[in-house]
């Protein structure tokens, strides 16, 4: 009996872990290759979940075509945002500051308005739970992990290894040199936010189907999101790894022990200590 | 030249000191024309976001962008509702001690706040906002927890032998002069900080803080300073609410009434003292008035955040300022060699 308690937290801690990643990689990819705090990153999350969500239930398609319907849906609003909203203001942190909460607002009045307030779940897209040996496990879950570790390992090598992702390195290290170079550094921003925007609301489908979709669902993400960030410190895509792991097992395991809000204060304390020791994050150069 | 310019500041200062005694002549009358507990409400609640956003503007001219402004108006308003329910003190001395307690509170955390800086600092801030809310809510002995904090004493009767007796229970109108004095007389102080030489250091840290600690200003001791200064104000404005509205929940002093107040402070002009006053007025009055708009209210909000970021670079008080300077300009085209 212990044993599969343990495992099954185990297992939280992975799913948890992956859908925090992939919300972090994107918030993290704009901020290093932008140098924007995107706070709408969570509102895009949740915006990703609902047209999963709508296209399952309200057109009835298929799961699998709705979840990449959405990734590229809002791959695609990403880049009219990027374009519309961001490209004029990025030198300018109070203009980003306000569009960004004005695109919370609008975001989530426009699901209330749409789709209702009620908390919605998306129908599996693997039915039926996995035993192996003793311990089972929801196809859900299973199937969050594995996309989601498979999504990180394709962006982690795209951002690594190929000519573009290269260049949006050199950009998040210094723009005016990458620029002079000769690296578009237009397309490279709107690529960028429409990666991170679509790895975003995969995220949120997926989370739709294991847990939840509710209006309010980016709110809380958002905070975990800016968490693992300064976690792995500033400019660091491993420690965004890291600190999605360090956090997927704080929140998975600890409300076992003691209450919500305590696991929230833990969490946050640990992240306020760090800073006090290491501005820079675990894994980052300089804060 | 330095004479004539702060002789120039000083006629400005009077001008805008008359504007703004004008308009809280003008709110004086309010309640004599209207005793609707609903539109008193609306503007009780404006003159307390006011006092906060003018707080949290205090810490913007540091450089400071925090995110965790409204849980100190928490952690004032839970202070004072703390000291005045459990052991009986009067509201009157309570809420200056929650004032305080916010301030302490905020020294404590913007001494390890200082070694962050920009959007860093920001985000840093957004956690220990979010920290104070999940504290409030791992007290719950204390605050209530989720459930909310019920039966905190009003502010208690005036009784000053030879003034009139001013009693704060049942009728909204003692309140409203309360809090609009209160929140006048937080305008004031704040504006005089503002023009000081330690506003003066803020700015300067602001602007590039290399520069400012190479000509000796102690910039994480001034930091620090307009982060507590902040909370101070903001704890007094929280505690003005606890007393008003006789029951705290935490939420109301969550991540979202923090964004908020920092909305209101961007939208109305972080530029200029007037921004968060004609911006919180602007926020929290215009909902109300599209009430019927019902969900789609939110629409409203967004789109004037959106309207004046695209159309006011300076916020809603940066457009009086530009509409100002280009009349000033226009006059001043006719006197030669005077730079601008």
């Amino acid at each position: 009996m212990i044993s599969e308690a343990a495992v099954q937290t185990v297992a939280n801690v992975f799913m948890l872990s992956a859908i925090y990643i992939l919300v972090a990689l994107g918030f993290a990819l704009l901020m290093n290759v932008l140098g924007i705090l995107n706070f709408a990153h969570a509102a895009i999350y949740m915006a990703g979940g609902y047209i999963c969500y709508e296209l399952i239930v309200g057109a009835g398609m298929n799961p699998w075509v709705s979840l990449l319907i959405s990734a590229v849906a809002i791959g695609a609003l990403g880049l009219l945002i990027e374009r519309v909203l961001f490209r004029p203001f990025l030198k300018d942190m109070n203009s980003i500051v306000v569009i960004t909460l004005a695109l919370i607002i609008i975001l989530e009045a426009t699901v209330n308005v749409t789709v209702g307030s009620y908390i919605r779940r998306i129908p599996s897209f693997v039915p039926g739970v996995f035993r192996v040996g003793t311990v089972s496990l929801s196809g859900d879950r299973l199937a969050t992990f594995v996309i989601g570790s498979c999504l990180l390992a394709a962006a982690i090598l795209f951002i690594r290894k190929t000519k573009t992702g290269t260049q949006m390195l050199a950009v998040s290290q210094d723009f005016d040199a990458a620029a002079l170079q000769g690296i578009n550094t237009r397309r490279i921003f709107a690529l960028t936010t429409a990666i991170g925007c679509a790895l975003a609301a995969v995220a949120g489908s997926l989370m739709g189907a294991v847990l939840s979709l509710s209006p309010l669902m980016g709110d809380y993400m958002l905070v975990k999101a800016i968490e693992i960030v300064i976690l792995a410190g500033i400019g660091s895509i491993g420690g965004v790894l890291i600190g999605g792991l360090i956090l997927g097992l704080l929140d998975a395991s600890l409300p076992l022990f003691i209450g919500g809000s305590a696991t929230d204060l833990i969490g946050l304390s640990i992240v306020i200590i760090l800073l006090l020791f290491r501005p820079q994050g675990l894994f980052g150069h300089e804060a | 030249m330095t004479g004539e310019r702060r002789i120039k500041t000083k006629r400005g200062g009077r001008k805008k000191l008359f504007i703004s005694l004008g308009i809280v002549v003008l709110l004086c009358l309010v309640p004599l024309s209207t005793t609707s507990p609903y539109y008193l409400h609306t503007l009780i609640i404006t003159f307390i976001y006011v006092m906060a956003a003018a707080s949290l503007r205090t810490i913007l001219l540091s450089g400071q962008i925090s995110i965790a402004h409204a849980a100190f108006m928490g952690v004032g308003a839970y202070a004072s509702a703390i000291l005045a329910k459990e052991l009986g003190w009067t509201p009157w001395l309570t809420m200056p001690l929650g004032g305080l307690f916010s301030l302490v509170f905020g020294a404590v955390i913007g001494y390890p706040l200082t070694r962050v800086r920009a959007i860093y600092f920001s985000m840093v801030s957004l956690f220990v906002g979010l920290a104070i809310v999940a504290l409030l809510g791992v007290l719950q002995g204390i605050t209530g927890g989720d459930i909310g904090m019920i039966d905190i004493p009003p502010l208690s009767a005036i009784a000053v032998p030879g003034l009139p007796h001013i009693d704060f229970d049942g009728s909204k109108i003692p309140y409203y002069y309360f809090f609009l004095i209160l929140s006048f007389l937080i305008l004031l102080v704040l504006y005089r900080i503002e023009h000081s030489r330690i506003g003066t250091s803020w700015k300067a840290i602001a602007q590039a803080h290399m520069v400012a600690s190479a000509v000796g200003i102690n910039e994480s001791g001034m930091r620090i300073l307009a982060f507590s200064v902040g909370c101070f104000f903001a704890g007094l404005a929280g505690a003005g609410y606890a007393h008003y509205n006789m029951v705290l929940t935490r939420s109301s002093f969550g991540f979202l009434s923090s964004i908020n107040l920092l909305i209101y402070v961007l939208v109305g002009g972080s530029g200029s003292f007037a921004g968060p006053i004609i911006g919180t007025a602007v926020l929290v009055i215009v909902p109300e008035i599209v009430r019927s708009l019902q969900t789609f209210a939110p629409f409203v909000f967004g789109g004037i955040m959106l309207f004046v970021v695209f159309f006011m670079r300076q916020g809603i008080a940066g457009l009086f300022e530009q509409l100002q300077s280009k009349l000033t300009r226009s006059k001043k085209r006719e006197m030669p060699g005077r730079a601008p």
